[in-house]
């Protein structure tokens, strides 16, 4: 009889479904789309033509043109970095507030920690869109102005699910341990509690992901985002919406594609927050 | 006694949330570039006209000073003054306030037939194939953007299969008496049949479009909380007492699972309002969204900060009704809990 030692942990396998694998290809390519999407469209699709003006689909133009003559599909594919690295980039600055706010709050003193998390309630209670268009109209409208308003109206829910969670790692005997070592408060919070609290807003990130595009592509279209003539979704929706009668793929098609993306980091975050919590599944 | 000290401390927590918003609002009144008084004064006015008007407006005084004016203006219901068509913000809010809720209320109502009968046959069949189904078809609705949704609707069903009219609140010559500013009701209560329907005609479409995220959102958290239930020991007597699955979901799961359906359907009303902006532009109705969009377009800056204060107490107003309602719907419920029922 022989003793067979176990050498290592067996690697826990992921055992994906093929419904997960195609949701997680279909973001891959999202974003490999949005990274080369601006190098290789033809550069004729910020110039006006004429002669070519709200041409329905055709073999020639995939999804047909806009009152300037410029192909619907290929400013789509140019405008995905716009769209969706703008979206990243609210979120991920909104991330980092709410990671400052929470950090302050647990190891601040008590005083401290009440007046931001008082601060994060009120934020919370408050109707995001609508004090994101005061902040973009009083910036002036630009695809910036969207960007800083969504990022200041954003943070409140990170912050308050943060805090709870580093509050939580801070009772954790490694923690205690790292403290008993004598290393300083700063460095335990930096390096040991933040990181180790890090992965609550990982679900959370792809849900926003998919809300902050529907928010940043609803500001373009009233007005307080980006301008047409910028080939961003929500500016491109806006522009086409007056002759929407005589061309209505101008308006279809990029509200597609934001359907299309806000889809694809919804039902990211489903799979996440299943995989969390199996309890949901279906 | 109890229930009073939770609704004073909610009561102290929402006046905390309007004075944070006034000062908000404040700040960026001060943020916005140009000058004041002459922007009150008009274009052209002479320096001595902008001299006397900043006198008026007290803008003269120190920051500190005119920000306590500012909260005093605010508590008297001063939203400040439309540059553009010279009235209170307050007035024209309120006279296009009951637009906004009708179209509110009938969505609320859509949303709430479309989402309880989904999720509680998805609770049931939990794992088979409507389950599967329903689910990314909420995750896909949750992630419609409204604006394009109403712009497609539109189009389709007003230009060009013509089943519903395009924009606007009533047909040409088909209006009732205001008295409401709801124009469906006011055609009940002036019972004029063809006009309640012309009306609700009108109403019909950007509801649907209110209705399809409000569903979505309802539907996940009420399957997700009949689950919990059904899955609970409290269960266990129950079904081995032999009570069939219908009488389990109905009488057992879904009283216990209202009441974090209540609190978010309370949340999602109170978000109807922003989304309003994007919704009633489209249809051209009127009512506080397109107000609050118009404004931005008229670049009326002044009229946008008021409108957003006006939103603020509204979404507060109702969050705080909500949470009020979620209380009395559950005794058991307490301190940290009834916080987090704000969001």
């Amino acid at each position: 009889m022989t003793l067979v030692l176990p050498t290592a942990a067996p690697r826990r396998k992921a055992n994906f479904t093929a419904y997960e694998l195609t949701v997680f290809g279909v973001v891959v390519a999202l974003f490999l789309l949005a990274l080369i999407g601006p190098m290789i469209a033809p550069a004729d699709i910020y110039t006006s033509n004429m002669l070519e003006t709200l041409l329905p689909p055709s073999a020639e133009h995939w999804l047909g043109t806009d009152d300037q003559g410029r192909d619907i599909f290929w400013r789509l594919v140019a405008g995905s970095r716009l769209s969706l690295f703008a979206t990243v980039l609210v979120v991920i600055l909104y991330s980092i507030i709410g990671m400052i706010v929470a950090t302050l709050a647990t190891v601040g003193p008590r005083w401290v920690d009440e007046l931001l998390m008082r601060i994060t309630d009120i934020g919370l209670s408050l109707p995001g869109l609508v004090v994101s268009l005061g902040i973009a109209t009083v910036l002036g409208p630009s695809l910036q102005s969207g960007i800083i308003a969504l990022a200041l109206t954003g943070w409140p829910m990170t912050a308050r699910i943060l805090r709870t969670t580093m509050r939580q790692t801070m009772e954790q005997p490694f923690v205690e341990g790292a403290r008993i070592l004598g290393v300083s408060r700063t460095r335990l919070m930096l390096k040991h509690v933040l990181p180790n609290s890090l992965d609550v807003l990982i679900v959370k990130w792809a849900g926003d992901i998919s809300f902050t595009m529907l928010i940043l592509a609803g500001l373009s279209f009233i007005g307080v985002g980006a301008q047409p003539p910028s080939p961003e979704w929500g500016a491109m929706i806006s522009g086409a919406r007056g002759y929407m009668s005589i061309a209505w793929w101008a308006v279809a098609a990029p509200g597609a594609a934001i359907v299309i993306n806000a889809v694809a980091f919804a039902l990211l975050a489903d799979i996440l927050q299943v995989r969390r919590d199996p309890s949901l599944q279906a | 006694m109890a229930y009073l000290r939770l609704i004073s401390q909610r009561l102290v927590m929402t006046v905390l949330t309007l004075w944070g918003l006034a000062t908000l609002v404040f700040i960026m009144i001060k943020l916005i570039p140009g000058d004041e008084a002459q922007v009150a004064a008009g274009p052209g006015a002479s320096p001595e006209q902008v001299a006397s008007v900043a006198k008026r407006l007290g803008l003269d005084l120190p920051v500190l000073q005119q920000y306590l004016n500012f909260l005093l203006r605010m508590l008297r219901g001063d939203l400040g003054t439309s540059v553009v068509s010279s009235k209170p913000v307050l007035t024209e809010l309120a006279a296009v306030l009951p637009s906004t809720i009708e179209l509110m209320i009938l969505a609320s109502i859509i949303g709430t037939v479309i989402a309880f009968p989904m999720a509680l046959v998805a609770a049931t069949y939990r794992g088979k194939a409507f389950d599967g189904i329903t689910r990314i078809i909420a995750v896909t609705g949750g992630a419609m953007p409204a604006f394009w949704l109403a712009l497609m609707l539109q189009f389709f069903f007003g230009n060009v299969w013509r089943i519903t009219p395009i924009s606007g609140q009533h047909s040409f010559g088909i209006s009732s008496p205001n008295v409401t500013g709801m124009p469906t009701l006011d055609a009940l209560l002036a019972g004029d049949m063809v006009g309640f329907l012309d009306a609700m005609a009108y109403l019909i479409l950007p509801a649907i479009v209110f209705a399809i995220p409000f569903a979505a959102q309802v539907f996940r958290l009420l399957r997700a909380s009949l689950l919990g239930v059904l899955a609970s020991d409290m269960m266990l007597p129950v079904r081995a007492k032999g009570a069939s699955t219908s009488r389990m979901v109905l009488r057992h799961a879904l009283p216990n699972s209202l009441l974090p359906t209540v609190s978010l359907m309370g949340v999602l009303i109170g978000g109807m309002v922003g989304g309003a902006i994007l919704v009633e532009t489209v249809f051209a109705r009127r009512g506080v969204g397109s107000f609050l969009a118009n404004s931005v377009a008229l670049k009326d800056t002044y009229a946008v900060l008021g409108a957003v204060m006006f939103v603020g107490i509204a979404v507060c107003l109702v969050n705080l009704v909500a949470d009020i309602i979620t209380l009395m719907l559950d005794p058991r419920i307490r301190g940290a809990q009834f916080r987090a029922g704000a969001k």
